[in-house]
């Protein structure tokens, strides 16, 4: 017996026409062990991809999915979440789509806490459209839009979900695949925004002018920069800045979804309630 | 579970159809039991074999990292797995040293 990854696929459309080696595959993989473990229906989920590399992601998953406009997969799962409080959302973003274009969507999902999965394919660039820089471009990388080396800061997504209020943050890493699927099975069993960030190479468009050149030397540098939290917390002040640190980030149960606070608006309206006021949201002690 | 039936007596099987011969595999695989051989038709001229399926310790590290679903490793309940041996972690440094190809002259140590 050998895991029939073949159930959950278009396998029509295989081999996916992503290059040879890249990280999408492996948390396509990853997630797809994470459904089939958590043992949520094909028909009880719903994956909805953006433009980019990541927006194949879809089209290869043999689910309910939705190949949604630039950066506005948060969006659209909101609406699609608010329609289906009951179903599963999953949306998969690339850094592109999740950070800059759709990035006010990305934080407004947050600060509702709705009940979604976003995942967060960060490799680091514009893959896609050949290598421009993207928010997550390291200073100092070669990219086609900053030939000289690259001088924007960068952006910790991460950092940026929590503190937009995203009740779950995780960021994991492809060289891991098994921690991965824990990861994403722990986000989508969560009843609120869940944010993972996977971090995947991309040798081709990332690594051809920056030393990285086969798919190896990029999980290597992938690996070199990554810490988990523990041991990343253990690190002094000073040196935390050189590491990404992976795993739960954070984890809060308590927060208030979003779906169950529109259900008071809908009493509300129906009559089934009187007005909504601040005290309805004052945490009990 | 979705689970799909192994062929018989067989502990990692590959889909060519699938393989983009990218080397992670190969690059995973701690007994040298994958190696990737010329292949003029792929993109890349090359195409993954298991070449030494007999060393395979089942730790399934090639099918979780492979990309492309093209790699099935068996479960430990239907085959018995060798353990890691020496000659084996000799094999996967001479596959990788020669460019992810198993050197023709290669012999068993």
């Amino acid at each position: 017996m050998a895991f029939n990854y073949d159930e959950y696929l278009r396998t029509n459309k295989m081999p996916t026409l992503w290059c040879w080696g890249c990280g999408d595959g492996v948390i396509l993989k990853s997630f797809i062990r994470a459904v089939d473990k958590l043992g949520i229906s094909k028909d009880d989920i719903c994956v909805v991809s953006g433009i980019g590399c990541s927006g194949r992601f879809s089209s290869y998953v043999d689910m309910n999915t939705v190949h949604t406009t630039h950066g506005r997969t948060v969006a659209f799962a909101t609406g699609i979440k608010l329609a289906n409080p009951d179903k599963t959302v999953v949306c998969v973003a690339g850094d592109g789509d999740a950070l800059a274009i759709g990035g006010n969507h990305t934080i407004h999902g947050c600060r509702r806490n709705i009940d979604i999965t976003l995942i967060v394919i960060q490799n680091f660039i514009y893959g896609l459209t050949n290598s421009q820089t993207s928010p997550t471009t390291p200073r100092g990388f070669w990219t086609v839009s900053q030939k000289v080396g690259n001088v924007d800061p960068t952006f910790d997504g991460c950092k940026l979900a929590e503190a937009a209020g995203a009740s779950f943050v995780a960021r994991e890493n492809v060289t891991a695949p098994k921690k991965l699927e824990k990861v994403l099975r722990e986000a989508i069993a969560h009843k609120g925004f869940s944010y993972v960030e996977a971090l995947s190479n991309c040798h081709i468009n990332l690594g051809r002018k920056n030393k990285m050149q086969s798919a190896m030397e990029n999980l290597d540098w992938i690996d070199s920069i990554t810490l988990p939290k523990k041991k990343w917390e253990a690190l002094p002040e000073e040196e935390r800045i050189n590491y990404l640190p992976t795993g739960i980030l954070k984890q809060d149960k308590e927060a208030l979804e979003y779906c169950e606070a529109y259900q008071m608006v809908k009493d509300a309206h129906q009559g089934k309630r009187g007005k909504i006021t601040p005290d309805d949201f004052k945490k009990k002690i | 579970m979705a689970l799909m039936k192994a062929p018989e007596n067989t502990p990692v099987w590959v889909n060519t159809s699938r393989c983009k011969a990218c080397d992670i595999c190969v690059d995973a695989c701690p007994a040298g039991v994958l190696s990737m051989k010329p292949e003029a038709s792929s993109v890349l001229g090359a195409m993954i074999s298991v070449v030494a399926e007999e060393a395979c310790i089942g730790c399934n590290e090639c099918e979780l990292s492979c990309p492309d679903f093209a790699i099935y490793v068996a479960d430990k309940s239907e085959y018995k797995f060798a353990k890691l041996t020496d000659s084996a972690k000799k094999r996967r440094e001479a596959i990788i040293e020669n460019n992810y190809r198993l050197p023709e002259d290669w012999k068993e140590q």
